[in-house]
């Protein structure tokens, strides 16, 4: 069966720079930024995947890899604190 | 557990962190599994929700009327396609981490080999 060892949670707002230069320390390559006014859209077009950043909201919609999603949900997580 | 005055209180986090001034970051992912699998929508949705309730036993595991399934407190599965193929849409919330990508797992796994 399954069972869930432990729940962290995490607060505050990420800067994107901050976010994208872990992502790219990250190895993940080619990041576009979309400024929407209220936050951003960070495109990877090359990992099939889309950010959507709103202030104290993330949207990860990834369409490749598991790895990949690992990669940039750990590096949101650098960029903000948590507990 | 936060401590007031002298005192020491048990409270759920999301109130933790008001107390403390602090906003919870929500972070939701949404992950997609495409299928080459003949037949109704309907039918990969009810083999999906067999899969998930022998999966997760100790979880509660809801259908709801729009076809989408439903498990503990934020995942949700959602199937569209055709006669031919299907994408099943996954997501959760980071609060549900380890159980969503369990799911997103194990449907990929058995779904697609």
């Amino acid at each position: 069966g399954f069972e869930v060892h432990k729940k962290s949670y995490i607060f505050g707002s990420p800067n994107i720079q901050t976010f994208v230069d872990v992502m790219t320390q990250q190895g993940i390559s080619s990041i576009k930024v979309e400024d929407t006014g209220s936050g951003s859209i960070i495109h990877l077009p090359n990992d099939e995947t889309l950010i959507q950043v709103d202030g104290d909201s993330t949207h990860i919609i990834c369409e490749g890899d598991e790895s990949i999603r690992v990669k940039i949900r750990d590096s949101l997580i650098k960029c903000l604190k948590r507990l | 557990l936060v401590m007031k005055g002298n005192k020491l209180q048990l409270i759920d986090p999301a109130h933790a962190f008001r107390e403390l001034g602090l906003e919870e970051h929500h972070l939701r992912f949404t992950c997609t599994v495409s299928i080459d699998e003949e037949g109704p929508v309907t039918q990969t949705v009810d083999k999906i929700y067999q899969l998930t309730k022998s999966k997760l036993k100790n979880y509660p595991v809801q259908y709801s009327n729009d076809g989408s399934i439903t498990v503990s407190e934020s995942v949700l599965i959602k199937v569209s396609g055709d006669e031919e193929s299907k994408d099943i849409l996954v997501s959760w919330s980071y609060q549900d981490e380890e159980l969503g990508s369990y799911l997103l797992q194990i449907l990929r796994t058995s779904l697609t080999t």
